[in-house]
């Protein structure tokens, strides 16, 4: 690996990898929907499909048409915390793409015919993700309902009334804030000279200047005091259960506790919730479950599907007697030892491809603070102890902490998701 | 520990990687790396390529019968057999072998398609020879207990049930079954709720004891190891699997629809209307398959194809829209998917039909040629990458009796296409009058619309057991 920080503040990392004349290259913006506000929730995705619309030198349409007439591709993602803009490509297209990140980061249009347009494209996102997806649903109501205060309280996708809402200078402001050069990281893997990047990140990158980062999100979820419950009807075949569990951000050192307790409740099928619920008591057809790589404090959700005529409080009470096992009795060496081995295999699993690799690199920079992180990953699931397990599970899974939200069949009701979100 | 001694080795392949010195490019060469083809006494072919930038082994097989050769009326067969190898074995029951795989960070996975069944693993090189054993035991030695086989149909049906709550995931199931008519390809290959309830578990173990034999299975492997010791423990593990003749497979090429028909499935709740449009595609080994895809890049197979242009792009309708060849072993569906809200159902259908007729009146330019070409050529190397991959591309190869002039090829083949052929192409593999439509959606809403498009309208709800139903079949 090699670094280098540009004038602007940008940092560079390059990891070279020459077993494919291919290069991934993500750029990590520290900006994601815990940067909205009320009234403009989403705005940070709608920006994420916008960056593709059209810049100075690059006009509508022209970002996509040369990186693909390149031999490239692309695509972005958001979330509550980033926004992350990946180019899969030839090494034959180098200076191509980084001429095209430079227009996009400096010299974004904002054209209000593309704005309606893609304003269509995202409704129509959030209608498949969303609306027409139980999962989706029941996912977002348990998130709003598990945050009061913080901004994890709404969705990614933003809310419908929002993404028909928004106006030309919420978009500006938006940009303003977030696409700094110095608040942005960006990942190189692939068939690449580290010199190479550096200086084509000094020519194309570096001239761009830094304005301030976003300001700080000071908003903190307080304490839960009792246990939040929610109810989702809609028209569906059967019911979905989803449980959330208020645990803290990435940097905490329960994290890596947390992920080996994930990795013994829910990875494979002689993991403990997937053994008891879904083999041995045959109550759902699935169970799963997990932490995200977080900014600040988030959930370990778990995600059943009860099988057709099992009461959902029969699937919540088997998964609260698991968690309780963990709880009173702790785990084996056997199961710690089997995670270590889970998690190391997927390390290496993720290593594989240059774009796990780009992915993993600039998460750990930017979640972690230290791509180093990633490395020592291994090391940091090595030295986790039971003690350390059982002290996170008894710690955050309990009845206080925890937001239960479940999806109830109905066939009545024929607005998938309309009532809530009022987008129709 | 063992950990600890393995992070050197991590570090040493992810940081010393032998610099290559070429120079890559979309018009240099592309070479499938090397490999070796063996056969076992017994039949077993094998294919072993040596890749050692991590410490991983995986192994990818194919046993040349899939969901074609399910009894009629009891389709679904194939799949559940694949699903329960690893559900107890001579010496391991079900839990026994999850505990043995997991504990060594080891994945196993079984399933069928229509014409062959896949079974893939991977395991880290410290547990080769406890994972060449988790590979070989289910393969050789499953037992299908009674119980293990009752819970997993209960399941598929409620899976059923599940996968029909959003619409997307079962669209193909519907599209194939009323595209396909009386062909093989027209069975959904995990069954539906009234093929499951026929299957018996001795339905099953014989569906194994017919066509689970070495002579009609292909095993890759890729990764860190070396070749003459793999060899060596392949022979040890497979050896002693008995082969017997298997029934061919009698797979005739479908008959393209003629006309127009369509097929409204009622989802009452739906806010979107999720559809396909489509005839018969070609078939894996088709000839002009590379030309197929160059054109079919332009058309609906990236971002800034024709299809995602005009819908997404220009128009905002959908969030996505494309076009698939279904490529098998015989011709398969091709079809344009695509979904928009309700009330611009017309408006979305209107306009992927019209894309198809322009397309057929002007075809693409030079530009778009060359353009297609250099997106197909820069991506490829990315489906090389993996060990993984490489494992399942070279059994793919074994199984549709390709080599590895099928890559080797793919550059000079995409290089030397021109105009004519991709006019050629278009002409010959898209429809434009003949038409299958299928759409799932809130009939109440769009039915009076979609009816437009075929002379009948075949209609159903999504609650009605099965997909459509396929000749003989129920």
């Amino acid at each position: 690996m090699k670094t280098t920080t540009l004038k602007n503040g940008m940092k560079v990392l390059v990891q070279e990898d020459h077993s494919i004349p291919n290069v991934a290259l993500y750029i990590f913006y520290r900006i994601g929907s815990r940067n909205e506000r009320p009234g403009t929730t989403g705005i940070s995705h709608f920006f994420e499909h916008m960056m593709f619309n059209g810049a100075k030198k690059y006009g509508p349409g022209q970002f996509d048409k040369t990186m693909e007439a390149a031999g490239g591709t692309n695509n972005a993602y958001t979330s509550y915390d980033v926004t992350v803009y990946q180019d899969w490509f030839p090494r034959t297209a180098l200076e191509t793409i980084f001429d095209l990140e430079a227009d996009r980061i400096e010299n974004l249009a904002f054209d209000p015919a593309m704005i309606k347009s893609e304003r269509g494209v995202v409704a129509s996102e959030r209608r498949s993700s969303v609306d027409n997806s139980n999962f989706g649903i029941l996912d977002e109501q348990l998130w709003a309902a598990a945050f009061e205060a913080h901004p994890y309280h709404w969705p990614v996708i933003g809310w419908m009334v929002d993404i028909e809402n928004w106006k030309m200078e919420d978009l500006r402001h938006h940009f303003q804030m977030g696409y700094s050069p110095s608040n942005a990281t960006m990942v190189v893997v692939g068939d690449v000279t580290s010199d190479e990047i550096f200086k084509l990140a000094q020519k194309y990158i570096e001239p761009i200047p830094s304005h301030d980062p976003p300001p700080p999100v000071t908003t903190q979820e307080p304490p839960q005091l009792g246990e939040h419950r929610i109810a989702v009807k809609k028209f569906a075949q059967l019911p979905l259960l989803m449980i959330g569990y208020h645990v803290p951000q990435s940097t905490s050192p329960d994290y890596y506790a947390l992920d080996v307790l994930e990795t013994i409740l829910f990875s494979g099928q002689s993991s403990r919730m997937y053994s008891r619920i879904v083999d041995k008591d045959q109550l759902a057809l699935s169970v799963r479950g997990g932490q995200q790589f977080a900014l600040d404090p988030t959930l370990f959700t778990i995600t059943s599907q009860p099988k057709a005529g099992v009461d959902p409080a029969n699937v919540e009470k088997a998964i609260y007697d698991e968690l309780d096992k963990v709880k009173t009795a702790g785990i084996t060496d056997h199961e710690l030892e089997k995670a270590r081995n889970v998690l190391l295999a997927n390390f290496y699993r993720e290593m594989k491809t240059i774009n796990g690799r780009a992915n993993a690199i600039g998460s750990y920079e930017v979640y972690f603070g230290d791509y180093h992180k990633l490395f020592e990953a291994a090391d940091a699931y090595q030295k986790v102890t039971k003690e350390d397990v059982q002290r996170a599970a008894r710690t955050y899974f309990t009845e206080n902490n925890r937001t239960v939200g479940t999806l109830i069949p109905d066939k009545s009701a024929t607005q998938a998701g309309g009532q809530k979100s009022g987008g129709q | 520990m063992i950990l600890a001694a393995l992070t050197p080795l991590l570090v040493l392949s992810l940081f010393a990687l032998p610099a290559k010195a070429q120079t890559a490019s979309p018009s240099a060469k592309l070479k499938l790396p090397p490999y070796q083809k063996t056969k076992l006494p017994n039949g077993l072919t094998i294919l072993l390529m040596e890749k050692h930038n991590l410490p991983l082994v995986s192994f990818s097989m194919d046993v040349k019968s899939g969901s074609t050769s399910d009894p009629a009326g009891q389709e679904g067969t194939a799949s559940l057999a694949a699903a329960l190898l690893r559900k107890g074995t001579k010496t391991r029951s079900a839990e026994q072998f999850s505990n043995d795989l997991d504990f060594i960070g080891g994945s196993f996975n079984a399933g069928a398609s229509t014409d062959f069944t896949f079974i893939s693993a991977e395991f880290m090189k410290k547990d080769l020879a406890k994972g060449l054993d988790l590979l070989s035991d289910p393969i050789l030695n499953p037992t299908f207990p009674p119980d293990e086989f009752t819970k997993l149909v209960a399941q598929r049906k409620d899976g059923i049930r599940a996968a029909k709550d959003q619409a997307q995931g079962v669209l193909g199931t519907y599209f194939n079954a009323y595209l396909m008519g009386g062909h093989p390809y027209a069975r959904p290959t995990n069954g539906d709720e009234l093929s499951l309830a026929q299957i018996t578990r001795d339905a099953v173990a014989k569906f194994y004891a017919t066509y689970y034999k070495p002579g009609n299975a292909i095993l890759s492997v890729v990764g860190d190891f070396d070749s003459a010791e793999m060899e060596k423990a392949l022979a040890t593990q497979f050896g002693g699997w008995a082969n017997a003749t298997v029934p061919a497979v009698q797979l005739s090429a479908a008959t393209p629809a003629q006309g127009k028909r369509l097929l409204l499935v009622d989802k009452p709740d739906s806010t979107q209307t999720y559809f396909r449009i489509g005839n018969l595609g070609i078939a894996r080994t088709s000839p002009d398959r590379v030309y197929v895809n160059v054109v079919n890049t332009l058309f609906g197979g990236r971002f800034t194809s024709m299809i995602n242009s005009a819908l997404r792009i220009q128009s905002g309708l959908t969030y996505g829209a494309n076009s698939v060849f279904d490529e098998r072993k015989a011709a398969g569906p091709f079809f344009i998917n695509t979904y928009t809200r309700n009330a611009t159902t017309e408006k979305a259908m209107d306009m992927a039909l019209e894309v198809l007729k322009q397309f057929h009146e002007k075809g693409i330019t030079e530009d778009q040629l060359i353009s297609a070409k250099s997106y197909l050529k820069g991506q490829y190397p990315l489906r090389i990458e993996t060990s993984d991959q490489l494992a399942s591309q070279l059994t793919d190869l074994e199984f549709y009796g390709l080599d590895a002039k099928e890559i080797d090829d793919f550059y000079p083949k995409v290089d030397a296409m021109t105009m004519a052929d991709a006019r050629r192409v278009i002409d010959r593999y898209y429809p434009l009058d003949n038409l299958v439509f299928v759409i799932i959606g809130k009939a109440s809403e769009i039915g009076p619309v979609v009816k437009k498009y075929a002379p009948n309208m075949d209609t159903r709800s999504i609650s009605e057991p099965g997909y459509w139903p396929a000749s003989g079949a129920h």
